[in-house]
C-alpha cells in the first residue's frame, strides 16, 4: 500500500513556543487516522501543515506523493479540508459559493457536480439563498460540499462533528461511509466514539509530540484509560 | 477570473462598500469647500488636483480595509489559500477588483468635482486626464492591496494601514496631483505631462514587480 | 587585524576619523566661495550622515531579502538594527539640514527635495517600526517587516524623483553631491568624514546587534525560569 501521508521530524515554532516537536508518522492510502489530544497540543497545527496552510519549521511532510513545502499545488488539488470555520462567503448563495470553488479547482462537470452535492446534503431547496440565512448546521453541510467538490483523494477533518445538529451528523457520517473506500482521512476529534469507530489508526498528540499511536482494534476501555491519562479534559464517549 | 467575479458579485449584492465610499468622497468635497473658502473669492484652482487625489486615497483606505476584512471574517482566506492557485494570481485578482471599485467611484466623483471646483473646461485634455487617472489608480490599488494583505493580519488593522500606506503613496500623489492640477488650471497636453505620466508608469511597473516577488510571503503563513 | 575591527576599536577609529574630518573641515579646507560662506561647513557632516542613513537602509534591504530566502531570524535582527540606526541618522540629517538652512537662508524649514525626501523617509521607517509593534508572532513579524523594508527602499528614490516635480520655491537647491566641484582639500576632508561616519555606522550596528542578542538571551532565560 503506497503511503498517502508521510511525515518525518515535523517541527513548528510560533514565536518562542515550539508547538510541534518532531512528529513522525505515516498513513497508507485508504487509511483513516484519528487524532486525539488536549487543546493546544498541536493537533490543528499538524493538520494545517498537511493542508499547506502552514509551513513547517523543519522536517519533511509528503502528502499524496508530493512535498507540501516544495510542491504544494498538486497537494492542494488532492486534499479537502473541513474545519469548524465553514470558509463560506456569507453574501453569496450556496450555488455561487460552490461555483466559485468549482472554478478555482477546475472542476469539469461543474453544474452537475454542484447539483449532485446539494442534493446529497439536502440543501437543494435553499440553493439560491444567501449563505447568511443558513443555520449553523446548514452552513456546515455547505462547507462539506465545498470540501469534496473537487473529488479530493485525501480528506482532512478538524473536529467536523462539533456544532452539528443530529441530522447533519447523520448526513456527514453517511457521506463519509459512502466515500470511505479509495479515500484517505485524517480526522482530529474530541469525540472518542467517532474516532474509534472510523479510525484504522489512532494517535494522541500531547504537547507537540506523539504520546500514543496504535492501529485500530483496541479495547475501548483501555483506550479510554490511556486517553484520560493524556488528555486532561473529560472523555466524550 | 473566478476571484474577481466573486468579489464583484459580492459587492454588487450588498453595495455596502461602494455606497459608503461614494458618499465619503462626495462629503469630502463639500467639506473641502467649507474648509478652504475662508476669504471672499478664494481661488481654489491650484488646489484642485490635490483635493481630488487626497479624497480618492482616503476613500481607498476605507475600501481596502473592508475588502479584506470580509476574507478574514469567515476564515475565507484559508479557503482561498487551499485552492491550487498561485498567490500572485490572488494578488492580481484582488488588485483588479479594487481598481474596478475605484473606477466606479471616480465615474461618479469626477463629474461632481468638476461641477464644484473646476472653472475651465478640460474636454480637450480628456485623454491625458484619463491616462493619468488610470495610471495613478493602478499604483494606488496595487500598493494598497499588497499592504492591506499585511495589515489585515495584524492587531490593529484599520489603524495600521494608513500609517504604512500613506508614506509609500506620496510619489504617486505628487505626480498625479501635479498633472491633474495642470490639466484643470491651465490645460496641458501629453507634452507637458510626459514626465509625470512616465513616472507614474514607472512606479506602477516597479511596484507590481515588487509585489510579484513578495506577495507569497505577505499572504502566507 | 581582528583587533582593528572589534567593536570598541571601531568606535575609536570612527571617532578619530570624525574628529579629523571636523578639524580638516574647519582648518584645512577653504571657506566656501558661494554665498553660504562658513555655514557651508556643515556640509561635511550633513551629507555623510545622509549617505550613511541610506547605506543603513540599503543593508536593511539586503537583510530583508536574505530573511525571506532563509527564514533565519538573524537577518531580521540585522534589518531592525539597521532601520533604527537609519532612522536616527535620518533625523540627524533633518536637524543638520535645518541648521544649515537657518544659517544660510534664514529659515528653519524649506520644502526642498532633499529635506522633503528625508522627512518622508523618516515617516516610512517609523511606519516600519509601528508595523513591527503590532505583530506579535516572531516569524510573521519578520516576514512582514522584510516585505515592508523592500517596498520602502524602492520607494525612497521614487519619492526623491517625485519631489523634483514640485516647484522649487524660494530656496534654490544648491548642493551638488557629486563632489566634482570640490577642491582637493575639501574633497579630502569630505572623504574622511564619510569614512568616519560609515565606520560609526558599522560600530553602532555591531553594538546594537550585541544588545539585541543579549535581550533575546535574557528573554529565553526568563522563559525557562518562569515556565
Amino acid at each position: 500500500m503506497p503511503l498517502e501521508i508521510d511525515v518525518e521530524g515535523l517541527r513548528k515554532t510560533f514565536g518562542r513556543r515550539e508547538v510541534l516537536k518532531g512528529l513522525s508518522f505515516s498513513l497508507e492510502r485508504g487509511g483513516f487516522l484519528s487524532i486525539f489530544g488536549p487543546n493546544g497540543a498541536g493537533k490543528t497545527t499538524t493538520l494545517r501543515v498537511l493542508a499547506t496552510l502552514l509551513t513547517a519549521g523543519a522536517g519533511t511532510v509528503r502528502v499524496a506523493g508530493h512535498d507540501v513545502r516544495d510542491d504544494p499545488m498538486p497537494v492542494r488539488r488532492t486534499i479537502g479540508f473541513i474545519s469548524h470555520d465553514p470558509m463560506l462567503y456569507l453574501d453569496l448563495t450556496a450555488q455561487e459559493n460552490l461555483r466559485f470553488y468549482a472554478d478555482m479547482y477546475g472542476v469539469d462537470d461543474r453544474e452537475a457536480r454542484i447539483t449532485e452535492l446539494l442534493e446529497r446534503l439536502e440543501l437543494s431547496h435553499r440553493r439560491h439563498d444567501v449563505a447568511r440565512t443558513y443555520s449553523k448546521g446548514m452552513r456546515q453541510r455547505l462547507a462539506i460540499a465545498r470540501a469534496i467538490l473537487h473529488r479530493p483523494r485525501v480528506l482532512l477533518l478538524d473536529e467536523p462533528h462539533s456544532g452539528l445538529d443530529p441530522r447533519a451528523v447523520d448526513i456527514l457520517d453517511g457521506l463519509l461511509t459512502e466515500i470511505r473506500d479509495e479515500h484517505t482521512f485524517v480526522m482530529v476529534t474530541h469525540n472518542i466514539a467517532k474516532g474509534l469507530e472510523w479510525g484504522t489508526r489512532l494517535m494522541i498528540i500531547e504537547n507537540g509530540r506523539i504520546a500514543y499511536e496504535h492501529a485500530a482494534g483496541v479495547d475501548p476501555e483501555s483506550f479510554s484509560a490511556v486517553y484520560r491519562e493524556h488528555v486532561q479534559e473529560g472523555a466524550v464517549l | 477570473m473566478a476571484i474577481l467575479r466573486k468579489d464583484l458579485i459580492r459587492e454588487l449584492r450588498t453595495r455596502e462598500m461602494l455606497i459608503s465610499m461614494i458618499l465619503f468622497v462626495l462629503l469630502a468635497m463639500v467639506i473641502f469647500h467649507y474648509a478652504f473658502t475662508v476669504k471672499e473669492g478664494a481661488d481654489l484652482t491650484y488646489f484642485t488636483g490635490g483635493m481630488l487625489w487626497v479624497t480618492f486615497i482616503f476613500a481607498m483606505l476605507l475600501g481596502l480595509n473592508r475588502s479584506f476584512a470580509q476574507e478574514k471574517d469567515e476564515r475565507c482566506l484559508d479557503g482561498l489559500l487551499l485552492c491550487p492557485v498561485d498567490r500572485v494570481t490572488i494578488f492580481l485578482a484582488k488588485t483588479a477588483g479594487n481598481l474596478i471599485f475605484l473606477l466606479i467611484i471616480q465615474v461618479v466623483a469626477v463629474p461632481v468635482f468638476t461641477l464644484f471646483f473646476v472653472e475651465r473646461s478640460y474636454a480637450g485634455d480628456l485623454l491625458p486626464f484619463l491616462v493619468v487617472l488610470l495610471l495613478a489608480d493602478v499604483g494606488i490599488c496595487a500598493l494598497g492591496t499588497l499592504l492591506a494583505t499585511i495589515s489585515m493580519n495584524t492587531r490593529s488593522r484599520d489603524l495600521l494601514l494608513p500609517i504604512i500606506f500613506l508614506p509609500l503613496i506620496v510619489p504617486v500623489l505628487i505626480a498625479a496631483t501635479g498633472a491633474t492640477t495642470l490639466i484643470f488650471a491651465e490645460g496641458a497636453g501629453f507634452g507637458g505631462l510626459l514626465a509625470r505620466v512616465l513616472f507614474l508608469l514607472g512606479f506602477d511597473v516597479v511596484f507590481i514587480v515588487a509585489a510579484y516577488g513578495t506577495y507569497d510571503f505577505a499572504i502566507g503563513e | 587585524m581582528k583587533q582593528l575591527v572589534s567593536a570598541p576599536a571601531l568606535f575609536v577609529e570612527a571617532g578619530i576619523c570624525l574628529v579629523a574630518g571636523l578639524l580638516l573641515a574647519f582648518l584645512y579646507a577653504p571657506v566656501d566661495a558661494s554665498s553660504m560662506g562658513f555655514s557651508q561647513k556643515i556640509f561635511f557632516y550633513h551629507v555623510p550622515i545622509a549617505e550613511t542613513a541610506l547605506v543603513a537602509f540599503g543593508i536593511a534591504l539586503v537583510a530583508a531579502i536574505a530573511y525571506l530566502r532563509t527564514q533565519n531570524l538573524k537577518w531580521d535582527r540585522l534589518g531592525l538594527v539597521c532601520v533604527r540606526l537609519g532612522l536616527l541618522f535620518s533625523l540627524l540629517v533633518m536637524v543638520t539640514g535645518m541648521i544649515w538652512g537657518k544659517a544660510a537662508w534664514g529659515v528653519w524649514w524649506a520644502w526642498e527635495p532633499r529635506l522633503t525626501t528625508f522627512l518622508l523617509v523618516c515617516f516610512l521607517y517609523i511606519a516600519y517600526l509601528v508595523l513591527r509593534s503590532v505583530v506579535e508572532e516572531e516569524q510573521r513579524r519578520a516576514t512582514y517587516a522584510a516585505v515592508f523594508a523592500i517596498i520602502a527602499f524602492i520607494d525612497v528614490p521614487m519619492t526623491f524623483f517625485a519631489t523634483r516635480f514640485l516647484p522649487e520655491g524660494l530656496h534654490p537647491v544648491v548642493i551638488t553631491t557629486g563632489g566634482t566641484g570640490m577642491e582637493a582639500s575639501m574633497l579630502v576632508s569630505f572623504l574622511i568624514s564619510m569614512l568616519g561616519m560609515t565606520l560609526l555606522l558599522v560600530a553602532l550596528i555591531r553594538r546594537d546587534l550585541a544588545v539585541e542578542d543579549l535581550k533575546d538571551r535574557v528573554a529565553d532565560l526568563k522563559n525557562t525560569i518562569g515556565g
